[in-house]
């Protein structure tokens, strides 16, 4: 009978489970499953390099313990001690560093084709900001044209199949936009613009998130790529540039529009909104908030997400309806936007009722002292459950 | 055998563990806990190793005389580190009522005194041999004395230097320092052409020099700095036309400077436009705008070119550099017009005024930085007249004093 020693039973059930840690079925954020051209570069690289890390690794491993083991201090003479051996020296210099060589070749050309900017189709400028993302596309001829700026947060749609060029920038401290799915990382630096490539195969969405720390709520500040067809991008930009229209008079929405202008104006802006002497009402966020901007609520309910992206304006069924779309059907199912069934109302609730309770911010009017009094995040504005009410109900004409 | 290094390194690892529990239990978040935990780990790893290997130690299992054993030898002489790293405290005592600074610098001390306190017991008791042990700690403490020591004097000596350097006046500054750098030279070249010279002179003299640095820069540094001249630039020229119109305007009749916003001229302005040639540029991704030699504006942005658009577009409250490329034949500047807004003078009353940037006025064939952060959309001055558009359309454009055909409109959403 062949003796198996004890602990190889509980380390095999501890390798199993360090195993099994690493598998995920809803797992948006990996890498290992690129969906665009950019994010395939990245894999088809990383996985060889990976390997190749991976055996080295083993084997100094390996050899360490193997030495500290069978050489351990058992009391024995000390053995002769010898004083270097050229040969295996330069043995050991020149294989690691034609294993570099061999690394280094395929990554800097790698890097250099990610760098290429000068196919893009289709300009998207990404502002960061704590902790949210806008996203605005500049008047172009490319993405299909667009006639006036485009601004939006949280999500940002993008034509399938058509390489775009993310022109990112930051309005406060450093952060980095990630879609892991779809290409590497990219710093967004205050008074700097960082070019990043972006392309999908098919439509859907890929989840990102912000990959350097930037403060309180790094952690909630989320954005997803929303890709669909060009047809229905069209469709999309379409929407994101039509005319403002105030809702039905003595409708819930319209004491809403009242009640928005009253709380909200100040920092959000809507585009064409007029107060009640038809005169535009102009949002001065440089003087409440540190960023000098709030998003950009005028299609809000074209969005899938609030706050960042780091919760859904969807509730969990009309969600998966959208997440699991097949490609075929995905544009038209996101393009219905948020519908009244299909709102999550507890979150967004949640969030008017008091912000910073749901989402960590800077957002104490006593502790304002090192930015001048501007709010990093969105203050608590004490609504009272009617003028949520009211909001709501604004806020779902905004599609 | 477990040697004294082995058993530094376990004593740790249990101060890292038990750190790590009372952590855990005192304190809210994790990340305390998991650093500590980390670091137990880590120590208990060096120390297996450090067991295993016996300390690389190959005397330690010599046969020593009783007599030699640490334990029969007299107690170590006292140090100065139990005195240095109780002043340190009192250096952080003191900085808690005083500033943060001096917390920061006693802190600082009291991790060194401390390293060194630990270090020198430790080496005490390496061996029966104290000049065993001088050299054991030597060999540990040497490598972070040595460059910390040097880093820190060297740093007093530039400190000292720079103070010395902002009390003089900026023309005795550089007479002083001249005349200084002779001096160095002279000495310097006393010591090459006297081989028989003693080290210790040497030695004296330099030690003599940066004490006297050192005490002239203390005096400088409690003297304060010179008045150090505001430059003059088109933002403070701008500020002045719409802070102070009467005084400015009187400015202009009595030739001064020219008449009008600095913005809307096209002449040379005193300081801010002086030195044309004097460029500042972006090396990578920045827009760019060009006055062509046919006398119109164009644009280039990061990425592909806006083909055929004939706007151009900043983000709302960010901050945008743009580089000004002169490709004309005369000195011109890059003006930037966003509208009106309500300006309060010192008498309380409050008058409508332009907001306006602009470069320096650059000569052909050069190079200029204007940094803007539009706080509002452009689409506020949709419906105002703007006097510096073609035509006189709203919003926000970019123009160049003097050249009536070029502009370019900025959309900010």
């Amino acid at each position: 009978m062949t003796f198996v020693p004890k602990w190889t039973r509980p380390a095999a059930i501890v390798g199993v489970a360090a195993l099994a840690a690493g598998c995920a079925t809803d797992a948006p954020q990996d890498t290992t499953q690129p969906a665009g051209p950019n994010a395939q570069m990245i894999y088809d690289l990383s996985w060889p390099i990976f390997l190749i890390a991976g055996i080295v690794g083993v084997i100094v491993m390996v050899a360490i313990a193997y030495a500290i083991w069978k050489f351990r201090d058992r009391g024995q003479p000390i053995p002769e001690q010898t004083h270097g051996n050229p040969k295996l020296e330069i043995t050991l210099t020149i294989i690691p560093a034609l294993i570099l060589i061999g690394v280094a070749i395929p990554t800097v050309a790698t890097v250099m084709a990610l760098d290429e900017t000068d196919d893009t189709e289709c300009i998207v400028n990404v502002t960061g900001q704590q902790w949210w993302w806008e996203m605005d596309y500049p008047v172009q001829d490319g993405c299909g044209g667009v006639s006036a700026p485009i601004v939006t947060s949280g999500q940002m749609v993008i034509p399938t199949e058509t390489p775009v060029l993310i022109r990112g920038t930051s309005r406060d401290v450093i952060h980095s936009f990630w879609i892991p799915r779809l290409n590497g990382k990219r710093d967004m630096v205050p008074g700097r613009t960082h070019n990043l490539r972006m392309e999908a195969d098919e439509p859907g969405i890929y989840a990102g998130q912000c990959a350097e720390f930037c403060g309180l709520s790094h952690a909630n500040m989320r954005m997803e790529v929303v890709a669909m067809e060009p047809d229905d991008f069209e469709a999309w930009k379409a929407t994101q540039l039509s005319e403002y229209e105030s809702p039905a008079e003595g409708t819930l929405a319209a004491t809403g529009e009242q009640t928005f202008i009253t709380n909200c104006s100040r920092c959000h802006v809507i585009d064409g909104l007029t107060d009640s002497d038809g005169e535009p009402v102009i949002s001065r966020a440089d003087q409440q908030v540190y960023a000098g901007v709030a998003p950009n609520l005028s299609w809000f309910m074209t969005r899938n997400t609030f706050a960042g992206a780091t919760w859904d304006l969807l509730n969990a069924t009309c969600r998966d309806d959208v997440w699991d779309a097949d490609p075929a059907d995905f544009g038209e199912r996101y393009l219905e936007g948020v519908s009244e069934e299909c709102l999550n109302q507890v979150d967004l609730r949640e969030w008017l009722r008091n912000s910073p309770e749901k989402k960590p911010m800077y957002a104490d009017p006593e502790q304002l002292e090192p930015t001048d009094g501007l709010f990093r995040g969105m203050p608590y504005l004490a609504l009272s459950e009617a003028q949520i009410d009211e909001l709501v109900a604004y806020l779902l004409e905004r599609k | 055998m477990i040697t004294t290094g082995s058993k530094f390194l376990i004593g740790s690892a249990v101060l890292a563990a038990v750190a790590a529990i009372l952590y855990g239990v005192t304190q809210d978040g994790v990340m305390g806990t998991v650093g500590l935990a980390t670091a137990a780990v880590a120590l208990t790893l060096l120390a297996v190793v450090n067991t295993m290997t016996r300390d690389s130690n190959v005397f330690t299992d010599d046969g020593v005389p009783l007599e030699t054993v640490a334990a029969a030898q007299p107690s170590p002489l006292g140090g100065i580190w139990p005195f240095a790293f109780a002043a340190s405290g009192v250096i952080i005592a003191v900085g808690l009522v005083t500033q943060q600074t001096i917390v920061v610098i006693g802190l600082a001390a009291l991790a060194a005194t401390g390293a060194e306190w630990i270090i020198s017991n430790w080496a005490d008791r390496a061996s029966a041999d104290r000049r065993h042990n001088a050299s054991v700690r030597s060999r540990l403490s040497n490598p972070l004395e040595f460059p910390l020591g040097g880093a820190v004097a060297i740093g007093v000596v530039i400190f000292a230097f720079s103070r010395v350097m902002l009390w003089f006046s900026k023309v005795n500054t550089v007479i002083a320092f001249s005349i200084l750098a002779l001096v160095v030279l002279g000495i310097a070249f006393v010591f090459a052409n006297r081989p028989s010279i003693k080290p210790g002179a040497i030695g004296g003299t330099a030690v003599a020099g940066a004490v006297a640095v050192v005490v002239a820069g203390t005096a400088a540094g409690l003297d304060g700095e010179r008045d150090i001249a505001v430059f003059e630039t088109t933002s403070l020229w701008q500020q002045e036309a719409i802070a102070h119109p009467e005084e400015y305007a009187e400015g202009a009749e009595e030739g001064k400077h020219p008449a009008g916003f600095i913005c809307e001229s096209a002449e040379e302005f005193p300081e801010a436009d002086e030195k044309a040639s004097q460029t500042v540029a972006m090396k990578s991704n920045h827009f760019q705008i060009f006055l062509l030699e046919d006398g119109t504006l164009d644009f280039d942005v990061p990425g592909p070119r806006d083909e055929g658009s004939d706007v151009i577009t900043f983000q709302r409250s960010n901050t945008t550099n743009i580089v000004f490329r002169n490709e004309s034949d005369e000195d011109r500047r890059l003006s930037l017009d966003m509208g009106t807004e309500d300006f309060e003078s010192e008498d309380g009353t409050t008058r409508i005024v332009p907001v306006q940037q602009c470069t320096t006025l650059i000569e052909p064939g050069a190079a200029q930085l204007l940094t803007v952060t539009p706080p509002l959309p452009s689409n506020v001055f949709a419906d105002s007249p703007n006097p510096n558009a073609p035509s006189g359309e709203g919003g926000f454009w970019f123009f160049v004093p003097g050249v009536s055909s070029a502009t370019l409109e900025l959309v900010v959403p």
